[in-house]
């Protein structure tokens, strides 16, 4: 929406829009969906407040604060260890299966944290939405920067971890940050269609738990993807968070090899998720504030 | 016609009122699902036909909580909708403020728009006053720039200087309401849609929010709005509509429609 110019009293109209056009057009539903994203740059102080607000907010009352944020992989990190990697003896390409365990549970964490409070996001700011419009879209969008807080908090203790085992990063470690956004669009991708869902069908919240869970199983974490015979690897690799596990795993230690194959799947699938799910949650937000 | 700031053709809202059954509660999400790429196509053939019936309405219940709803408002005119409760206020101001879409009909608006629909919106409890001069004024469609430059005059305006970085948990409810309505009288949009703002707050308070209203609609601000107390309609406004169960019966000059809708005679 181009923002009118007008003088106070109101009769005067300057600048892009004339007095004969309307600023704003209301109809029962969008024609055609356009994911109108000239009208998320506009909203762009909401997003920025609200990730703010989210992050401000999310370790009051607490005793620990934002070590939470480390708490939860590093326990988690020890149970692999122990259970997967002391016990069942898994392979770790090499790699001493702690450092092999954790360098995964840095995406993993962030993807299941956001995707855990996408889903819930629209639900959780029904108030707003029911009281003032903005583009629905933002809401989901800012779990993925909130996200980014723990992540940092994490990868500062995986480097700690490197320094600790002295594994020095390779030049794949440039490859890095396309690790990262190809995380960040896993969740996003996914977290909208949950999102979405979520306002109408709230067995989502049931089903999310252990969604996670199967699917930490389905993901290498705690064993590398070599484990999975050759000609499942293609099946394998519909689960985007395989690539980017691997692919983290690759950077960082650069002792693996580079997932190619699983990758290229992952992005496919990464792509087609994210696409569907931004015009799936944009088709779907007209009707947020009657049915949340 | 030039000096338009909103036109209404034809608005109508309609509100699910039973819930699907269980068992179709399923097939309602496999379609939901199945349908969104289609959407275009399926619309089509599901609005195509006049009676805008979907295929499903056989087993759900409707009401009507808008019917038809036209008017017109000039820029610089303070409108006031009445009615008694349920009549369709509400929705119509939510409709014009686009948070929810008419089922039907048509609206243009010109200007940039703010609307206050409930007092504290976007209110956070945990954090502080200022914090949540920011996050409120942002969420009614400030800039971040633009509270910056008013932050003095809305905590002025609030009277909650002392208590500005102690969380709003803590805060009465009618400090709460101090801050907020300070926040939404610092708004300058063109048009402003306000619903049911100064039912809340205590006398003096209200006194100056009323006067600050007044300041604000004689500067020539469009300004709507919705209101039970009579006084204040007819403190306020240059015309006023009155709605009984979703359609207009009314739209004159203010003291015509409260001597209306007082009388009772048009249920």
């Amino acid at each position: 929406m181009a923002t009118v110019k007008g003088t106070m009293k109101g009769i005067k109209f300057i600048g892009v829009d004339s007095s004969d056009c309307p600023t704003t057009i209301i109809r029962p539903t969008s024609r055609g969906i356009l994911l109108n994203l000239r009208e998320l740059w506009e909203y762009r102080d909401l997003l920025y407040l609200f990730a703010w607000r989210d992050i401000k907010v999310r370790y009051k009352q607490t005793i620990v604060g934002a070590s939470w944020a480390v708490i939860q992989p590093f326990i988690a990190m020890v149970v692999l260890s122990v259970f997967f990697g002391k016990l069942a003896r898994v392979p770790s390409e090499g790699i001493s299966y702690p450092i092999f365990a954790y360098s995964a549970l840095v995406p993993w964490t962030y993807f299941v944290n956001v995707l855990t409070q996408s889903s819930n996001s629209v639900v959780n700011n029904r108030a707003v939405i029911t009281r003032v419009y903005f583009p629905r879209l933002i809401i989901p969008m800012t779990t993925v920067i909130t996200g980014f807080l723990d992540f940092a908090i994490t990868f500062v203790m995986l480097i700690g971890m490197m320094l600790f085992y002295g594994i020095v990063p390779t030049m794949a470690l440039w490859a890095l940050p396309l690790f990262i956004i190809l995380a960040v669009a896993t969740a996003l991708g996914i977290g909208l269609w949950l999102a979405a869902l979520n306002v109408r069908y709230r067995d989502v919240g049931f089903t999310l738990p252990f969604l996670t869970q199967i699917w930490l199983f389905a993901t290498p974490i705690a064993y590398p993807s070599s484990l999975v015979p050759e000609r499942w690897r293609a099946i394998y690799g519909l689960n985007p968070m395989a690539g980017v596990v691997e692919g983290f795993r690759w950077a960082l230690l650069g002792k693996t090899h580079p997932p190619t194959m699983l990758l290229t799947f992952s992005i496919i699938v990464v792509i087609a998720l994210l696409v569907g799910g931004l015009y799936f949650f944009r088709y779907k937000e007209d009707a947020f504030a009657d049915v949340v | 016609m030039s000096n338009l700031a909103i036109r209404a053709i034809g608005i109508s809202k309609r509100f699910l009122i039973d819930r699907p059954r269980a068992t179709n509660a399923m097939r309602e999400f496999l379609e939901d699902v199945m349908r969104a790429p289609f959407r275009r196509f399926s619309s089509a053939i599901r609005y195509g036909t006049n009676n805008h019936s979907r295929r499903r309405s056989e087993d759900d219940k409707y009401v009507w909580a808008l019917r038809n709803v036209s008017f017109e408002v000039k820029c610089g005119e303070v409108v006031g909708i009445i009615g008694s409760n349920g009549a369709g206020k509400s929705v119509l101001l939510k409709i014009l403020s686009r948070i929810t879409k008419p089922t039907e009909g048509y609206a243009e608006i010109y200007g940039k728009m703010g609307s206050m629909l409930e007092v504290g919106t976007g209110f956070h409890p945990e954090l502080t006053g200022r914090e949540n001069i920011y996050l409120g004024g942002t969420i009614l469609g400030m800039r971040r720039a633009e509270v910056n430059r008013k932050f003095d005059a809305i905590v002025a305006f609030s009277e909650v200087e002392d208590f500005l970085d102690t969380p709003i948990k803590h805060y009465s409810s009618g400090m709460n309401v101090r801050l907020a309505f300070a926040i939404a009288t610092h708004l300058e949009p063109e048009i402003m849609l306000l619903d049911e703002v100064l039912a809340v707050g205590d006398g003096a308070f209200k006194e100056k929010c009323l006067n600050k209203m007044k300041d604000v609609a004689s500067e020539g601000r469009t300004v709507l709005f919705v209101s039970h107390d009579m006084k204040a309609i007819e403190n306020l406004c240059d015309r006023a509509i009155l709605l009984s169960k979703g359609r207009i019966v009314i739209n004159d000059e203010t003291r015509k429609v409260v001597s209306h809708y007082l009388s009772k005679d048009y249920e």
